[in-house]
């Protein structure tokens, strides 16, 4: 069965080697990364300006992140601010899974620290009910834990890019890469 | 169970306001069957325009009676003939009414009358009268000056040319020519003036509200029996607001203790509802996000301003399909979210026109999702600094950096990448700041963004995370 369509990422080297060509549109991906700040969100921010562009744009929602996303770097770098909202507080993962499930979010980014496999299980549910694309980051530790979501990639900062480890896909071939962001 | 119907129920709970059943219009004594002859208050608020204090006047004045009519404005009417005899007649109403008005904050005058206009113009002319006999009306008018009718500036002109200057005089001038050299509208004003026309008013409704009480038959500690208690109450204001097609934003819900103070759960919607099963369900979130500190005894709802809602049609599309708009999803995702976590749960993110990166962003009420997206490149944005060396993530506020040898370590010494880009502003507005900032990479590959202040002691900060 072939993959569906999938949302290009802005990188021709990742897209070829992602199911779809492409970010998946539903479900969760996890991206694991050493440190914050490692590159992940510049890897996300194609795909994200893509989506809030579009004609029938819905929101994306940036659950608990961990610093101020800054808006003018953001508008800068092609996201419609008016589509992009952000949900503070405790209680992260209910906000996330509420989020993701709400069908009101074209894509969903969440910080999360421990999650469990059961509740990486709710959010993969979650996502499929609400057709969301939801995008967990966590530590690069979570690697040995078993995870449900559709895809699953670390990530490392390198001088001028990032290396990515595809860990889980379908039909991604293993192994590292790297990339120019 | 008991509940009590606020506003709704004839025979309410409170003896001294008589119940709102006043039909919408008035038919006064003189032309139908209704024996009793009619006295009037009339209230003149000197001074007054604002319709929203008449009419919160006009509701408090409910409390007399259930006859009351605007006058707009600053003219309030009130029909007493029958709550005489509760307040001690027409001297003991006048001070309850004092005494009511001392809360708005003025001086009424109020006049009694067989005939709405009569009191409202005795009113106006700053005279008390109290004419409680229909036979003694002219007389007691006679001596009021004109301007009180407030007829045109013209009429009263040539009025005054005649000679005429008051009430009584004007009177006593032959009708048909009156009428000829003057306007029947006028005529008809004397006339009802006089009682000789009746006087059809509009009865004051006042704005409604949904306030239902219960007590279940124990006192109840858990929230699923406090949801299965509150279930008639939302079933009420289902059939409620449906009977008016009207929806609320703002619900609130009081709980009482044995000992403790109420507890109360205030409800925002971001969009009027109708929907009884949603509303508790919202309720239910927010109230499990509250520690109760004693076991409940009575619960009760509260709606007091309703807004004008219809139901709305299902959408044929899914949202974010062709056509599709997700926004009943969206209002529904923030009242969840605010209802679990807080008013300040969602918000979105703004640009402001500020030169210091801390005032070049702001947080905003959540984006609505009517409009079109900003999509095309004449809707875009243009930041003032051109952001190509803007990190994406900001911290809230500088972040002191250690040193050694001048330079900045974090977790090990930081390298310094880009040319220094000097932001020297707000220097209008107390706000100064002169920094040259740099992108830097730790140890671990991660780009920060730096800056150093020029102003001594030159120190390091960190202020951002390039992401």
């Amino acid at each position: 069965m072939r993959a569906p369509r999938g949302l290009p990422t802005g990188f021709a080297e990742l897209d070829e080697r992602l199911p779809g060509k492409g970010w998946p549109r539903t479900g969760l991906i996890e991206i694991l990364v050493s440190r914050f700040g490692s590159g992940e969100l510049y890897l996300l921010l194609p795909a994200l300006a893509a989506l809030t562009r579009a004609a029938t744009a819905r929101w994306c929602v940036w659950v608990a992140p961990p610093l101020i996303p800054f808006a003018p770097a953001l508008a800068s770098r092609g996201v419609a601010l008016d589509r992009v909202a952000v949900v503070g507080g405790t209680r992260s993962l209910w906000a996330f899974e509420q989020t993701l499930g709400s069908g009101a979010c074209d894509a969903v980014l969440a910080w999360a620290r421990q999650p469990k496999p059961r509740d990486i299980r709710r959010l993969q549910l979650a996502a499929e009910r609400g057709r969301t694309l939801g995008v967990l980051f966590r530590p690069r530790r979570a690697a040995r834990q078993a995870s449900t979501a559709v895809l699953r990639l670390s990530l490392e900062p390198l001088a001028p890019g990032v290396r990515i480890t595809l860990l889980k896909g379908r039909g991604v071939p293993r192994g590292a890469f790297c990339l120019n962001l | 169970m008991r509940a009590s119907v606020f506003r709704s129920i004839p025979h309410g709970a409170w003896p001294a306001k008589p119940p709102a059943v006043a039909p919408l219009r008035e038919v006064p004594s003189g032309a139908g069957a209704s024996p009793a002859p009619e006295l009037w208050a009339g209230v003149h608020l000197p001074g007054w325009d604002s319709a929203e204090k008449l009419g919160s006047l006009a509701a408090r004045a409910q409390r007399f009676t259930p006859r009351v009519s605007l006058a707009p404005p600053d003219g309030l009417l009130l029909e007493v003939r029958g709550s005489l005899h509760l307040f001690a007649g027409v001297t003991g109403l006048r001070s309850a009414f004092m005494s009511e008005c001392v809360r708005f904050k003025v001086q009424p005058v109020l006049a009694f009358a067989p005939t709405p206009l009569a009191a409202l113009t005795a009113a106006r002319a700053g005279k008390a009268l109290e004419v409680l006999n229909a036979a003694q009306l002219v007389g007691q008018l006679a001596p009021l000056p004109l301007t009180a009718l407030r007829w045109p500036e013209e009429t009263l002109a040539r009025l005054t040319r005649l000679g005429v200057h008051t009430v009584g005089a004007v009177l006593r001038l032959p009708r048909a020519g009156f009428a000829r050299r003057f306007g029947a509208a006028q005529l008809a004003t004397l006339d009802l003036l006089t009682g000789r026309a009746p006087d059809v008013r509009a009865a004051f409704r006042p704005r409604e509200r949904f306030r239902r009480r219960r007590e279940p038959g124990c006192e109840i500690a858990s929230h699923d029996l406090l949801l299965a208690a509150l279930a008639p109450l939302f079933a009420d204001l289902g059939v409620f607001l449906r009977a008016r097609q009207c929806g609320v934003t703002e619900l609130e819900c009081l709980l009482t203790h044995r000992q403790r103070q109420v507890t109360r759960c205030v409800l925002r919607l971001a969009a009027p509802c109708a929907d009884a099963q949603r509303l508790a369900g919202l309720l239910g979130e927010h109230l499990s996000a509250l520690q109760l500190p004693e076991a409940v005894r009575t619960c009760e709802l509260r709606a007091d301003s309703l807004v004008p809602h219809r139901q709305g049609s299902e959408n044929l599309w899914q949202p974010g399909e062709q056509g599709g708009g997700a926004a009943r999803e969206t209002s529904g995702l923030i009242e969840r979210l605010r209802a679990r976590l807080g008013p300040e749960a969602v918000q979105g993110l703004g640009l402001l026109e500020g030169h210091r990166p801390e005032s070049s962003w702001s947080l905003t009420a959540p984006p609505a999702l009517t409009s079109p997206p900003a999509g095309d490149a004449a809707h875009a944005p243009i930041h003032p600094c051109g952001s190509a060396q803007r990190p994406l993530w900001l911290l809230a506020a500088p972040q002191p950096l250690a040193m050694q040898n001048g330079r900045p370590r974090r977790r090990g010494p930081l390298r310094l990448v880009s040319e220094p880009e000097r932001i020297e502003t707000g220097w209008w507005d107390g706000g100064e700041i002169t920094r040259d900032y740099y992108t830097a990479i730790d140890i671990h590959g991660v780009r920060l963004w730096v800056f150093r202040e020029r102003a001594a002691p030159h120190g390091w900060f960190l202020h951002g995370v390039f992401g």
